[in-house]
């Protein structure tokens, strides 16, 4: 087994300057260290290998070219490039949604709602940033069961507070609550993570 | 730091060629949008570039359509005073050039001072040479106009007849009669070329 890298808050900020500067080999080392984590996500939103790995090649062409956008004092680049991806996915996941709204993918897409988030098996630890995987699970895993379903159909499905209202039959205030709710525990929860670590 | 919920997803090893096709995507020239924007900007310059030479070329149509109406409205003008004039006299004259025959046809205002004159089945002339017509005047021959003839057809012009006299301290001359001879191109002072016709009104 592979010991997994290690991504500080450091070596991400050294990433960031490298790219800032049209350093193509710090595009290879962030490759290595994030696609695992974009692919994975991409993978879970639109459940389809094709489109998770254009989505994988549309963040890492956003990311070269905009990295001038992202504000090292708003937060670290990880995170920044994980919205990316999510919203690409979701970008996908909308316009086959649109084209295919009674696809099979769709039903595999639900079992979101169920709670269908199980943290990864032991050979994936070797990828960086499994702690992080962890930590982010453990979170989730505090969060009632209520509240972690509106969170993960906001989160993986970019359902509005309507839609989630509709999907789930609850109202829409209910709705509203629950995810206030499940965001100041996740901001606590995670607080302490400003670095990725082994 | 809900953006840390991405990483709930179990990560995917990717396959190994994904690497390269992703960084070569990311780092190849942007050079998409060059070939369409060369394109929109030909497109652009062809248009504007048709836009000109169609407003250009209206212009000129326009102006020489304008400069057409108003020679035409001369002409009808002239010819109309010509033919509806009370004091307008008809002289058809017979003439015979280059073994051909034709005619000259003067309407004379005497009112208004003018010769429309208008001749049919002239020879054209050798490239050194023109018809020239003539008054003949009580003082003499005056020239009238000089009238290069290149095609073989039908050619109308319109003169001012001498007045003499009055301001210029000449005395007035009278119009006796027209005549006409070849000339050198440019014309001559007096008659000196080969006469056409000599004709007493």
């Amino acid at each position: 087994m592979t010991s997994p890298k290690r991504l500080s808050q450091e070596h991400q900020r050294s990433l960031e300057r490298r790219l800032k500067a049209g350093d193509e080999r710090a595009l290879g080392e962030l490759f290595d260290l994030v696609a695992p984590w974009i692919l994975g996500l991409a993978l879970h939103i639109v459940h389809d290998e094709d489109e998770a790995e254009e989505v994988v090649g549309d963040v890492f062409v956003q990311v070269w070219r905009h990295i001038d956008q992202h504000d090292a004092g708003r937060g670290p680049l990880v995170p920044w490039i994980l919205s990316i991806a999510r919203n690409r996915s979701l970008d996908a996941l909308r316009r086959r949604r649109r084209w295919q709204r009674k696809s099979a993918h769709l039903d595999q897409a639900q079992q979101v709602e169920g709670g269908d988030i199980a943290p990864a098996a032991p050979h994936e630890a070797t990828v960086p940033g499994w702690p992080v995987h962890r930590e982010v699970h453990a979170a989730l895993a505090a969060l009632s069961e209520d509240q972690r379903r509106v969170v993960l159909l906001s989160y993986f499905e970019g359902l509005s507070h309507r839609e989630i209202a509709q999907r789930l039959h609850q109202p829409l205030g209910t709705v509203k609550t629950r995810l206030r709710m499940a965001h100041q525990k996740l901001t606590e929860g995670l607080r302490h993570l400003k670095d990725w670590v082994e | 730091m809900t953006d840390w919920l991405g990483m709930l997803a179990t990560p995917r090893s990717p396959h190994p060629e994904l690497k390269g096709r992703v960084l070569a995507r990311a780092l190849a020239p942007r050079w998409r949008w060059r070939g369409p924007l060369a394109a929109a900007a030909l497109l652009t310059l062809a248009v504007a570039g048709g836009a000109w030479w169609a407003y250009r070329t209206i212009g000129t149509l326009t102006s020489e359509r304008d400069g057409l109406v108003a020679r035409v409205e001369a002409l009808e003008d002239t010819v109309a005073s010509f033919i509806h004039g009370p004091a307008t006299r008809l002289i058809q004259i017979p003439v015979s050039t280059g073994g051909r025959v034709g005619s000259v046809t003067i309407f004379a205002d005497s009112v208004r001072h003018r010769w429309l004159v208008r001749c049919d089945g002239l020879a054209p002339n050798a490239s050194d040479q023109a018809y020239q017509l003539w008054f003949i005047t009580d003082q003499g021959m005056a020239t009238a106009a000089v009238m290069p003839m290149d095609q073989d057809k039908p050619m109308v012009m319109a003169v001012e007849m001498p007045r003499g006299g009055g301001e210029g301290g000449l005395a007035e001359q009278r119009v006796l009669g027209a005549a006409m001879s070849i000339e050198p191109r440019a014309g001559s002072v007096r008659p000196s070329g080969p006469m056409v016709f000599h004709r007493l009104l």
